[in-house]
């Protein structure tokens, strides 16, 4: 028993030794960094700025004059200004759309100057901004393509961040940065993905893990025989080994 | 090499047991069913399509002076009817505190969900057949959905697998499901996450400290494989004695 697990130990990790160091890192990469602060929730503020209601002149009867088919209506804020979202389904997507809810005016897509403004009222830092750019197709893996049109503003930070403002919303879309960046691979090496798809049940997952278990069941064996069973009841065996390695 | 073998050995003592229920755990996710795991074994996520008389809905300025501050007022639907949720206090997520005021749209009125609305909520988000056995309005933190910080109306139902349905009380919001399924892969979550007081996270210090010994133990293993390999020691016996 105990030679057979040696041998099957022995064997096995010489194959899977290197994917067991893969989950260790990247499992402890995963543990110690804190899941808000990955999801950037501390780069960016939540304002509670209260809708004023008596700004509120363009009325929403108005609003379902000029927009019949308008869906999933909403009244917020844009910084200080009050305003009017919602959507307009069409026959290929859903337009977004916005309005100032004082003149009825269009405030949808978004300009880079509110872009920019909507990016420093939001981003807790001071740093200054890097880059600005407008997305409009195939968005980088970081955003969902759901989010499109949106503004990617980047601010001079050692960890990188981006905020994403959607050009129809003028919402946070997304925020990121090098550790979620960073995350994000290492959770795809702790589940073997190494396709393009986020697949937690791939084919080589399951048999590097069944044959891993094999290895750990093999290995726990030779942690028993060598550790529990000769405290306990091989005292004296020990003892005299111990001596004979110290000789040599 | 000696200490790389003893530190490899003490290691394994330390978290052998866990690094098996990691490899178990993780099999498990591997070859769970996502869908029953995320609880929509009898989940009804097709939405009616509602009809909104638009002409009887009131003006959300005035909705909105009538009540406390709000940072939002949304138009949504809730049985078939329109209402206005203020949202007064907003927490960066759902599951986050939030402080809502429900509204019918058509009359002003303040809506709160009792017994019968969570009820008739829960039944519309329920494709199974069995009927209502209990339901209770729970305060976080709640054992299904630890990340939840809203007071949440649980609705169990009578199937052969006890699915709870959790509807958040001041917005109506469907939390989710939770049943056998969903309760047997929090098991695993609980184990592979270490998160033995259900925090419902792996930020916990019982885990960062096995992932630190892990660490050791897989490195001293990988460098134990070098050294035989370097010694030649990975003969394969072909000839017997």
């Amino acid at each position: 028993m105990h030679k057979t697990a040696r041998t099957l130990h022995k064997w096995l990790m010489l194959f899977l030794g290197l994917q067991f160091v893969i989950w260790s890192v990247t499992g402890t990469y995963m543990v110690f960094m804190h899941i808000d602060y990955i999801h950037g929730d501390s780069l960016i503020s939540n304002p509670q700025t209260k809708i004023n209601p008596d700004k509120l002149e363009y009325s929403l009867a108005k609003l379902l004059q000029t927009y019949p088919k308008a869906e999933q209506i909403s009244v917020g804020k844009l910084m200080q200004q009050d305003v009017y979202r919602f959507s307009i389904p069409t026959k290929t997507a859903t337009q977004q759309l916005m309005l100032n809810a004082q003149t009825g005016e269009r405030l949808s897509p978004l300009n880079q100057t509110t872009a920019i403004a909507l990016a420093q009222y939001y981003y807790l830092g001071n740093e200054p901004i890097t880059d600005v750019s407008l997305l409009t197709d195939n968005p980088p893996f970081e955003l969902s393509a759901r989010h499109l049109p949106a503004w990617r503003i980047n601010f001079d930070h050692f960890s990188a961040p981006s905020i994403y403002i959607s050009a129809d919303s003028g919402l946070v879309v997304a925020k990121r940065h090098a550790f979620w960046r960073l995350f994000d691979w290492m959770f795809r090496f702790h589940v073997m993905d190494y396709g393009d798809a986020e697949e937690i049940d791939n084919q080589l997952l399951f048999w590097i893990a069944l044959f891993s278990t094999l290895a750990a069941v093999s290995g726990l064996t030779l942690t028993y025989f060598r550790v529990l069973r000769r405290t306990t009841n091989k005292r004296k065996p020990m003892l005299s080994k111990r001596k004979h390695s110290g000789v040599t | 090499m000696l200490w790389v073998r003893k530190l490899h050995k003490w290691a394994s003592v330390i978290v052998g047991i866990q690094l098996l229920l990691w490899l178990i755990s993780g099999l498990y996710f591997n070859l769970m069913d996502h869908n029953k795991a995320q609880g929509r074994t009898h989940l009804n996520d097709t939405h009616a399509d509602v009809v909104i008389e638009t002409h009887r809905l009131l003006e959300p300025s005035t909705i909105l002076a009538t009540f406390k501050p709000s940072v939002s007022l949304n138009l949504m639907t809730l049985l078939g009817k329109p209402y206005y949720l203020l949202t007064h206090e907003k927490g960066l997520y759902n599951n986050l505190n939030h402080d809502y005021t429900l509204v019918d749209a058509y009359n002003g009125n303040p809506v709160v969900i009792d017994t019968t609305m969570a009820q008739q909520l829960a039944k519309a988000s329920y494709s199974g057949e069995a009927e209502i056995s209990s339901t209770r309005l729970l305060t976080p933190p709640l054992d299904d959905f630890p990340k939840q910080h809203n007071d949440t109306w649980q609705i169990n139902f009578a199937d052969n697998i006890t699915t709870s349905v959790y509807i958040e009380a001041q917005s109506g919001r469907l939390v989710g499901h939770s049943d056998e399924h969903t309760r047997l892969a929090d098991v695993f979550f609980m184990l592979h996450f270490m998160d033995y007081t259900n925090q419902g996270s792996f930020n916990n210090i019982p885990i960062m400290m096995f992932a630190f010994i892990t660490l050791w133990l897989t490195f001293s293993g990988l460098i134990w494989v070098i050294d035989m390999l370097k010694r030649n020691r990975y003969r394969l016996k072909l000839k017997g004695k």
